[in-house]
């Protein structure tokens, strides 16, 4: 029990030291800034615990994020409403996604193997279909979306975090799509056995987080006020990470959107705190991988100890 | 457990030892001594007139005993010389392997005893029996002057099987000595010089092959005395439930035709392989059958997949509920409502509070001994288990159930407590088909017994019949 609650701990302990050591931590513009920073890893993590928790994993959300960023911001800059871009932008990733769920299922390839090759597949249409430029041309009322004012005290994107994460928690927690994705990623075979419509909820869950990476790609672009078919580059790694710290196992059956956050709080308080206490930021690297071996090890410690 | 308590074995230089016994009876585990893999709790082994004890089987392999093993334990994807040589090449400089001299030693062997294989071919491609004469080559070429085969015909085809039989005569007129497993009775006379009969782990009977009669033999197998923890009052079946007719999947099911009524237990004998998993398999839409017909409560009815089965009323307790029954990783609520979320939910959302109760209820129905819906089903023993299985089949209210080995490793007061599930189930109006390789578990508990041999129904019998009626239907061929 002491060592589930590590994470929490972790972060914690981590808030308190950074508070301690530097006085610039505790101020609101550099909450705010932590916050806006960890957003969009988070949004994609709180998909990418869904597809853990299945059992699979998903290596394209970077190149999805990219896709749908770019595809709402080019509507927007040919005179789409605000709405309709971030709306397309959701059904741009979660096509993405439905793709990736289709071909893992009905190919029965491995999650790895087939979002190894769409991530080159989407970040290589991304850039075609771009030709490789950026779009500019934003009405600048789309920053609201990334930098929107404090509601309450709150950044604008934290509510949106805090929406997704609710609901992503429903669906985990309290609805039939997250029961089975539990149970195909505790095993596969039981659940199929039992009658589980496993290639249905599969194809969902990986549609599910790819309409959430939609989102993150264009709070992304909202943030950089352009749609850069760049974008997103190593944030399947860091999504992962989150997953993981949290308590996310990549066996599937294991995994909660609370640990997720906290596994993302955890990565961005330990950049942003290496930022503020002048650490070399190549360092940070090297904290941020040593924390997610040291992460999974204790939780490894943990299971070897109750099984027996 | 103990699967072996007083076991006396003796082989001499070419002789051909059948080891016999039921299942369970402690074959294997007598062979897995012999050959190192398993150490024994006490007794001594003498090999060669000096006392031996292996710790591991490279230790047995180097004394000159090897063993063939019923799953192939090769390198699919090396050649038959490298798998042959594997682990006891050469040792050159820098790791190099001789290859081409491995592949020509490989070859002169394969050529000197007639296996129809090629040293250049690739293991994973070669069916069970050209797997099993690798391993045959691999023992001949350490040198060994025992060898142990463990049931190597169950995955053979008749003449792959007559190839091995060629082969064992061989190496008995080559003075090597063969320990050859087999509980199939019509293998015996074909290569067997000696047998050694073991019961519950006990040596019951040794001696020379022509002095035994089949039903001395049978006899001895089975035993006298069985011991019956349970006997199951047979109740008056009701309406048909479940018809199948010329269900077959070649090449395991062939044409298998029987019915199931409401209140019904009927069990399914047979040998390892004789194709009982598998019909429970290509009943609950596994495995996709390729022809027949299956009527449920008088309706034909398609199943394609476990689905379509679980929606028609089928249940399947599968043998291995470890791998395939249960996701150990999760609570005990989580499993036993795994195939009824559909009760505990509305347009998606489940309600917890119902499915807590359904927990429960489930739970004390089948006196099931856990600490709480959200204890981890792998905390559980064997036998709570199983019960986890069962109640999650009874939560969506399944009327056909198919137990496969329903009491596998699960200790006896449980397996009573199973039966008096299956028995409340029956008299509750299910109808079930229990299929076990225990022949006194389907003596008391089922109402008739379906036999299956090779892929075919091999007959039915009625509530009362004796243990050698089934084991001559499960064990012989027609012509004898």
């Amino acid at each position: 029990m002491i060592q589930r609650l590590l994470p929490f701990a972790t972060l914690a302990g981590l808030f308190v030291a950074l508070a301690i050591a530097s006085p610039h931590f505790l101020t609101g513009p550099n909450l705010s800034t932590v916050v806006r920073q960890t957003t969009v890893i988070n949004i994609i993590a709180l998909g990418m615990t869904l597809i853990i928790i299945s059992g699979g994993i998903d290596l394209s959300v970077g190149s999805i994020l990219a896709f749908g960023g770019f595809l709402g911001t080019w509507v927007l800059a040919q005179g789409t409403s605000i709405g309709a871009s971030i709306a397309l932008g959701i059904v741009a990733g979660s096509v993405c996604g439905l793709m990736n769920g289709l071909l893992i299922t009905r190919l029965r390839v491995n999650p790895f193997i087939v979002t190894l090759g769409t991530m080159g597949i989407f970040r290589g249409v991304t850039l075609l279909i771009s030709n490789g430029l950026p779009v500019h041309q934003i009405p600048p009322r789309f920053s609201v979306l990334g930098s929107g004012s404090d509601m309450f005290g709150i950044p604008l994107v934290l509510w949106i975090l805090l929406v997704c994460a609710v609901m992503m928690h429903v669906v985990l927690e309290h609805t039939r799509l997250g029961r089975y994705a539990f149970a195909i990623g505790s095993n596969p075979d039981a659940a199929f056995y039992s009658g589980i419509p496993v290639a249905f909820d599969v194809t969902c869950v990986y549609a599910i987080a790819g309409a959430l990476t939609g989102l993150s790609g264009m709070i992304e672009a909202s943030r950089l006020m352009s749609g850069q078919p760049t974008a997103g580059q190593g944030y399947e790694l860091q999504a992962i990470a989150a997953v993981v710290i949290g308590g996310g196992s990549l066996r599937g059956g294991e995994g909660s959107v609370l640990g997720t956050l906290v596994g993302a709080f955890i990565i961005g308080l330990l950049s942003d705190g290496s930022d503020l206490l002048g650490i070399n930021p190549y360092w940070q690297q090297v904290i941020i991988g040593g924390v997610i071996i040291l992460a999974v090890c204790l939780d490894e410690l943990r299971k070897r100890r109750t099984v027996t | 457990m103990t699967a072996l308590r007083a076991a006396n074995l003796a082989v001499e230089a070419g002789e051909v030892h059948l080891l016999m016994g039921e299942n369970g009876a402690g074959k294997s585990t007598l062979a897995k001594i012999v050959a190192g893999m398993l150490a024994p709790d006490g007794g001594e082994m003498r090999f060669r007139d000096a006392p031996v004890r292996f710790r591991n089987p490279a230790e047995a392999a180097a004394g000159g005993i090897a063993m063939v093993h019923q799953e192939s334990l090769l390198a699919p994807h090396l050649s038959v010389a490298e798998n042959i040589f594997l682990g006891r090449e050469e040792r050159l400089p820098l790791g190099w392997v001789p290859r081409r001299e491995i592949v020509e030693r490989a070859r002169r062997l394969i050529a000197q005893h007639r296996f129809p294989l090629q040293a250049e071919w690739r293991v994973g491609k070669l069916s069970p029996a050209g797997k099993q004469m690798v391993e045959i080559c691999r023992a001949i070429e350490q040198g060994s002057s025992l060898l142990i085969f463990d049931e190597p015909t169950s995955s053979l085809t008749a003449s792959e099987t007559q190839e091995v039989f060629r082969i064992v005569r061989e190496l008995r007129a080559r003075q090597v000595g063969v320990i050859y497993i087999t509980h199939r009775l019509e293998e015996l006379r074909a290569v067997g010089d000696r047998v050694t009969v073991l019961r519950d782990g006990e040596t019951v009977h040794s001696g020379t092959l022509a002095e035994l009669s089949m039903e001395r033999l049978i006899q001895h197998m089975v035993g006298r005395e069985v011991t019956t923890l349970y006997r199951r009052e047979p109740a008056t079946p009701g309406d048909e439930m479940l018809r199948v007719t010329g269900l077959t999947r070649a090449p395991l099911l062939e044409g298998i035709s029987f019915s199931l009524r409401a209140g019904e237990i009927v069990g399914l004998a047979g040998l390892i392989g004789a194709g009982r998993t598998e019909l429970c398999r290509a009943l609950f839409g596994i495995d996709r059958p390729d022809a027949g017909e299956v009527r449920i409560g008088g309706k034909v009815t398609r199943i394609r997949n476990p689905r379509d089965a679980v929606r028609a009323g089928l249940a399947l307790i599968p043998e291995d509920r470890q791998r395939t029954g249960l996701a150990t990783g999760l609570p005990v609520a989580y499993n036993m409502t795994m195939a009824s979320l559909g009760r505990v939910s509305h347009l998606g959302f489940l309600s917890l509070g119902s499915e807590r109760s359904l927990t429960s209820d489930q739970a004390r129905r089948l006196r099931l001994r856990y600490d709480g819906p959200a204890q981890l089903a792998r905390r559980l023993s064997g036998g709570n288990q199983q019960k986890v299985v069962i109640a999650k089949w009874l939560a969506c209210g399944a009327r056909v159930f198919l137990f496969d080995e329903p009491t596998k490793g699960i200790d006896v007061g449980a397996k009573v407590e199973v039966f008096e599930t299956m028995d409340e189930l029956a008299r509750g109006g299910a109808a079930i088909l229990m299929v076990s390789s225990e022949l006194a578990e389907l003596q008391s508990v089922a109402d008739r017994i379906l036999v299956m041999r090779q892929g075919r129904l091999a007959g039915e019998l009625p509530h009362g019949a004796s243990q050698e009626e089934i084991l001559r239907l499960a064990a012989f061929q027609e012509a004898s």
